[in-house]
């Protein structure tokens, strides 16, 4: 091909890379307006039922007006007693995956069986909790559902706590065992320290997932009119509501159900953007 | 370890207590690593748990119904008659017509990002795209139901059928009044519900390809498309291909984003506009009200086939990705 | 100022010109008021410490900063008399005239055949009897052709480091350029397979104007009929290798090729 003459190709090449890449431009419209503009609507929706009376009222019933006081008070219980269930046993395996059985049969079971559990279907576990505590519970209740959501949780807890001991370098632990510390100890303080920032996103990550599940709660909590922190009663949850409200005919549910929905979104995205945060000093330090 | 500290000098001040605390030290250390093993097993039992249980309550249904389960479409529970197929049909279709959008629209904004989008934006729109992702599904569920829907039934319902009225296969694909409602809008939902998720995965593997590969192939005077069709996507494959089926594991057992907007309709119908359901859409609306151990337990064997099926997906994703790793010769 | 650049500023014979060019990482000047000449089917090298500007300098010749925003050339760079800093220029013409090959192999992930035929499709259309001499005369060129012609089909990754480099200096000529641009070629490889990609750069000058970034000082001596000394973003000299190695004018040039530093 002699200097400067365009091979007959070009053109077609040209414009093949204009269309494609017009293509990868419209579709990066589509989808991120798409997306955004149901963010819009949600906030929309959500914040014209925004009252104090959402806080501090109980859930309504149909036909008249209220708040959504105990789902708020419900979910926050389920989630934190799953987390507090769910992540020490999440991080505890972790730690055996990444430190004592890194090349043991065990680990890559253990490790095979954590993928299958992470990408299970959350109802499927719903239907797991049912068959094991509400059966023979005799009834629904809260400590079903926080079951329910541990058993979320511990995957993503595994998974995120064996990523983030991996990256921390062998060295820092030969450091700690030349000073004749044990292992637990060199886990203990040096490798969770190491890797802090990792483990809490982690944790973080597994909360802002559970925070918006219905699914699982759906036969295991159930749901609840009144006003209750029992653990061994049903609870009502955030989730649940928005679901039974949603589905419907009364304007006063429907209203709540969209002001549920935004308070959902706005924690799951305070806590991601927490967790990025956290992360991302980690990495710093 | 304690031997080997004492006997190096028991003269030593200090050996005496030292190795009393090494004997102590010794005892939580062991502890503590029975406990980590400990946790370890619990979460094989969980997963032997859910699959034991699962079977255990849908052994009823199955001694029942046997292999006729799978085929069967009646679903009745005043006849105490059940059959799966619809919601296995509606489960497969949707999931399928929900990837076959989110792919390729989660591709090309990857493309877009990695290769056309001004560098200030890119930081901002990534984030952006993660924190959707982790949207509950219940979020996308009410939308569908309050705004989307309507608005197919109103406009797009009506243009499509207008348009495919008379064109031979494909009226009836679009056949029957807009309910708004239906197998397509779930689809539709669906596919907005995968999107950021394929999305973020794919810009994610892009992003990694080295740069240096990248400029071997514009060196040679390639376009950045065909940069990014021979050299970024091949390169990207396995992780591309791990992502879609994490996403197609995701839409197959996804129920809050479809329940609101599937119809509910034990019926398997050629037009997409035709309500239908899900196995989650099923399970979710029914089980409370399910009355009768047979009615509970068909709804737990749909669980269990649900379960199954998610796990045949990773479980050839999961060959897939070897294969492939093995092939690339790395 | 150059005060130590010998040459002959007409474009007579030289392939590539470069006057006064400026380059800049944003606010960063990287190089400064840079001038040299190609000659047509020699090889040049240019050397100098790490930070001096030499691969900036080689990616302007092909214009690969382009691919990244806050990157910018200013001044001349003549091909052919043609300023290839012109804004309405087409790169990938350019690219096809002018070749680089990188510190690292990077072959493509296909095919040994289809990495070369990749980018021979780009610009011809051959049948396949064409298209396999056209592979063979390439791999012949790039000294690969023995030890892979019973291995087309396999993947261009399961070859040794020095082998796909090899395959990747057959792609670049296979899309017959008129400039070959090498940026520390050998510099990832084992001293046997850096001895064979030197070989190449001789046979291949004569039908190739080529341009080579090395830190290895000996290396330039061993390949290149011309040299270019570089430090800090400047051009310090820039002459016939053979004088630049046995009497250079600047002191900077006759510290570093002494190896006062490096």
């Amino acid at each position: 091909m002699a200097a400067g003459t365009i091979s007959p190709f070009y053109p077609a090449r040209r414009l093949r890379n204009k269309i494609w890449m017009s293509l990868s431009v419209v579709a990066a419209a589509i989808g991120l307006i798409g997306l955004f503009m149901i963010i819009v609507v949600l906030f929309w929706q959500g914040f014209s039922g925004l009252s104090p009376a959402v806080f501090t009222q109980m859930t309504p019933p149909p036909g008249s007006s209220g708040g959504l006081l105990n789902a708020i008070v419900g979910s926050l219980i389920l989630t934190v007693v799953g987390v507090l269930v769910g992540a020490p046993l999440g991080l505890l395996a972790g730690t055996y995956l990444a430190e004592y059985g890194r090349h043991t049969r065990l680990a890559s079971v253990v490790r095979f069986i954590n993928d299958i559990l992470l990408s299970a279907p959350s109802i499927v576990i719903g239907l797991f909790i049912y068959e094991v505590v509400v059966v023979p519970m005799g009834h629904f209740s809260a400590i079903a559902g926080c079951l329910a959501l541990a058993v979320l949780v511990v995957p993503v807890v595994l998974r995120t706590t064996e990523d983030m001991l991996n990256l921390v370098p062998n060295t820092l632990r030969e450091a700690g065992a030349a000073l004749g510390m044990p292992r637990s100890l060199v886990i203990r303080r040096i490798s969770y320290r190491a890797a802090k920032a990792g483990l809490v996103t982690g944790v973080l990550l597994a909360v802002a997932r559970i925070s918006g599940e219905t699914a699982p709660l759906l036969f295991t909590a159930l749901n609840n009119q009144f006003w209750s922190t029992s653990l061994t009663q049903p609870i009502s949850s955030l989730p649940v509501v928005i679901f039974q409200f949603a589905l419907s005919p009364y304007k006063e549910w429907q209203q709540l159900a969209w002001t549920g929905a935004l308070i959902i979104t706005l924690a799951v995205l305070a806590l991601s953007i927490f967790a990025r945060a956290l992360a991302a000093r980690g990495a710093h330090q | 370890m304690a031997e080997i500290a004492i006997r190096g000098g028991t003269t030593h001040p200090h050996s005496v207590a030292r190795a009393a605390r090494i004997r102590r030290l010794a005892l939580s250390d062991a502890f503590f690593r029975r406990l980590t093993q400990a946790a370890a097993i619990i979460v094989l039992l969980i997963l032997g748990g859910v699959i034991l249980s699962l079977i255990d309550g849908s052994l009823p249904a199955f001694q029942k119904f046997g292999v006729a389960f799978f085929v069967n479409q009646v679903w009745n529970p005043v006849t105490k008659k059940f059959g799966a197929l619809a919601p296995i049909y509606g489960t497969v279709v949707t999931s399928a017509i929900a990837m076959l959008i989110a792919v390729p629209l989660g591709i090309g904004i990857a493309v877009f990002l990695t290769e056309l989008c001004p560098p200030a934006l890119r930081r901002p729109i990534g984030i952006a795209i993660e924190l959707l992702a982790g949207i509950p599904s219940i979020i996308y569920g009410i939308w569908g139901l309050f705004i989307f829907a309507p608005f197919l039934q109103q406009y797009a319902q009506p243009a499509i059928i207008a348009a495919f009225g008379n064109v031979p296969v494909l009226s009836a694909l679009f056949a029957g009044p807009p309910y708004g409602i239906g197998m397509l809008t779930a689809s539709l939902i669906l596919a907005i519900m995968v999107l950021p998720f394929v999305a973020s995965i794919s810009r994610d593997v892009f992003g990694a390809v080295p740069p240096m590969l990248k400029e071997s192939a514009y060196g040679i005077g390639c376009t950045t498309w065909e940069v990014v069709r021979n050299v970024v996507i091949p390169f990207a494959r396995v992780g591309v291909i791990g992502g879609v089926m994490l996403g197609l594991g995701r839409a197959l057992g996804e129920t809050m984003a479809v329940t609101f907007v599937i119809g509910n309709a034990h019926k398997i119908s050629p037009s997409l506009f035709a309500p239908g359901t899900t196995i989650s859409a099923t399970i979710a609306n029914e089980f409370t009200e399910a009355v009768g151990d047979l009615y509970t337990s068909a709804l737990i064997a749909l669980g269990l086939i649900l379960f199954m099926i998610t796990f045949v997906v990773l479980a050839i994703a999961r060959i897939m990705l070897m294969r492939l790793e093995a092939q690339a010769g790395r | 100022m150059n005060t130590a650049v010998n040459f002959n500023q007409s474009a007579a014979n030289s392939k590539v010109l470069v006057r006064g060019l400026d380059f800049y990482y944003g606010a960063t000047r990287a190089l400064k008021d840079v001038s040299l000449s190609l000659y047509d089917g020699e090889v040049t090298a240019f050397i100098g410490p790490s930070g001096c500007g030499k691969s900036t300098l080689l990616r302007v010749l092909n214009r690969m900063y382009d691919l990244y925003p806050g990157q910018r050339a200013e001044g001349e760079v003549l091909l052919d008399g043609e300023n290839i800093l012109a804004p309405d220029l087409d790169l990938n013409l350019l690219r096809s005239r002018v070749g680089m090959v990188f510190q690292k192999p990077t072959p493509f992930p296909m095919t040994i055949y289809e990495n070369i035929a990749f980018g021979v499709r780009l610009y011809e259309k051959l049948s396949k009897s064409e298209m396999d001499q056209r592979v063979e005369s390439a791999l012949r060129r790039a000294a690969l052709w023995t030890e892979v012609k019973d291995k087309l089909k396999a993947s261009g990754l399961s070859l040794s480091g020095g082998q796909q480099q090899r395959l990747c200096i057959a792609r670049t000529v296979a899309i017959k350029p008129e400039v070959i641009l090498l940026d520390e070629p050998a510099s990832a490889l084992d001293p046997i397979s850096t001895a064979k990609i030197e070989e190449l750069i001789d046979e291949l000058s004569g039908d190739y104007t080529i341009a080579i970034v090395t830190h290895n000082m000996q290396q330039a001596a061993r390949v290149s009929r011309y040299t270019a000394f570089m430090y800090l973003g400047e051009m310090v000299e820039f002459d016939e290798t053979d004088r630049i190695f046995t009497s250079p004018r600047d002191k900077r040039a006759q510290d570093y090729v002494t190896g006062r530093f490096g």
